[in-house]
């Protein structure tokens, strides 16, 4: 066994128990902790592939920008609504684990026994030298034959940037307002009205089915005006007791 | 075995694609599914760079570049679609998200 297979081995392990960190973690920033450990190491086998610029790249692009990004929304989402992890879900468990090592036995299989090879390219290390590095080979190459490719690329990073600006902008009163109305009842003018302290006690109600409750079953939300509604805490943040 | 060939990326590759999946398929919280969907991406391109080195050919290696940058987009819409999920409907738990289904 070569001294390259024993690094490759090395690095295989570590980014497979990153990605393995990923699935078990209960807490998503110690998922995001699995994956920067995966892809470091991935990087670091690109690098053995003598594949330089894509090491960089998977370092800037995934370690860097997508994982600061999921970081941040992690910090943005409830830490309380975070779910258990495989909480109550036995037989989904069973089902994924039965998949998985079932796919990883027929994928295993078929890559042992591939009898199909590809002839060589021309793009060994000596010309790649003469070209002048792994970078400048792969931008002739990007800027000649994928001409098209790339540009459509920028084209597709224009309208996720513009997607995502419309995701996230934040919602106007009046779209807050119809979006709380479609779960939440809002009363105008409580008849019995909010000054008192306490609510008197509520009237016995009439036989089974003779009453449709108030709102359907749906949470009601008294407000003495419409203003005083739309002043409540961000549609998002609002919790139904 | 003993010198490195295409046949270790590729392993390589199966085992973390198939940890992605399985994660997808096991777990709720739809900010986990979502790197789990990167690590299968992830996967993939290991693949490709693989096969480019057996091969002595860039065409994996463009691949893989186009596949990160497409992996970028995904994050960025994905993650905005998660923040307007929390926005809307208060949760990141797929199992309560079934207003299609209701």
């Amino acid at each position: 066994m070569s001294l390259q297979v024993l690094i490759f081995s090395l690095l295989a392990c570590v980014s497979i128990l990153g990605a393995l960190g990923v699935v078990i973690a209960r807490n998503p920033v110690h998922s995001a902790i699995g994956l920067v450990l995966s892809f470091l190491n991935v990087a670091a086998i690109y690098l053995i592939a003598r594949a330089e610029f894509l090491a960089v790249v998977q370092v800037i692009v995934y370690a860097g920008a997508v994982i600061v990004l999921v970081v941040f929304v992690t910090m943005l989402v409830h830490p309380d609504d975070l779910p258990e992890f495989h909480g109550r879900r036995p037989l989904r468990v069973a089902t994924g684990l039965v998949l998985g090592v079932a796919l990883l036995l027929e994928v295993a299989a078929a890559i042992l026994t591939r009898s199909l090879y590809g002839a060589p390219g021309p793009w060994t290390d000596q010309t790649i030298a003469a070209v002048g590095g792994n970078t400048r080979a792969l931008g002739q190459t990007l800027y000649s034959d994928y001409m098209l490719a790339i540009q459509l690329t920028a084209l597709l990073l224009l309208a996720a940037t513009i997607g995502a600006i419309v995701l996230a902008r934040p919602e106007a009163v009046s779209e807050r307002v119809a979006a709380a109305r479609r779960t939440l009842t809002i009363s105008l003018a409580h008849p019995r009205g909010l000054d008192q302290p306490e609510l008197p006690p509520a009237l016995p109600l009439p036989p089974d089915g003779q009453v449709k409750p108030a709102g359907g079953g749906r949470p009601i939300v008294l407000a003495r005006s419409a203003s005083e509604f739309t002043e409540q805490p961000a549609w998002g943040e609002w919790r139904t007791p | 075995m003993s010198e490195l060939s295409a046949t270790h990326f590729l392993l390589l590759s199966a085992a973390l694609f198939i940890i992605g999946m399985v994660g997808v398929l096991t777990r709720r919280n739809v900010l986990v599914i979502f790197m789990c969907i990167e690590l299968m991406l992830n996967a993939v391109n290991v693949s490709l760079i693989g096969f480019a080195w057996e091969l002595h050919q860039l065409t994996g290696q463009v691949f893989a570049l186009f596949v990160i940058a497409i992996a970028a987009a995904e994050a960025v819409v994905g993650l905005g679609i998660v923040m307007a999920l929390t926005r809307r409907a208060d949760t990141v738990d797929i199992d309560e998200l079934r207003q299609l289904r209701e």
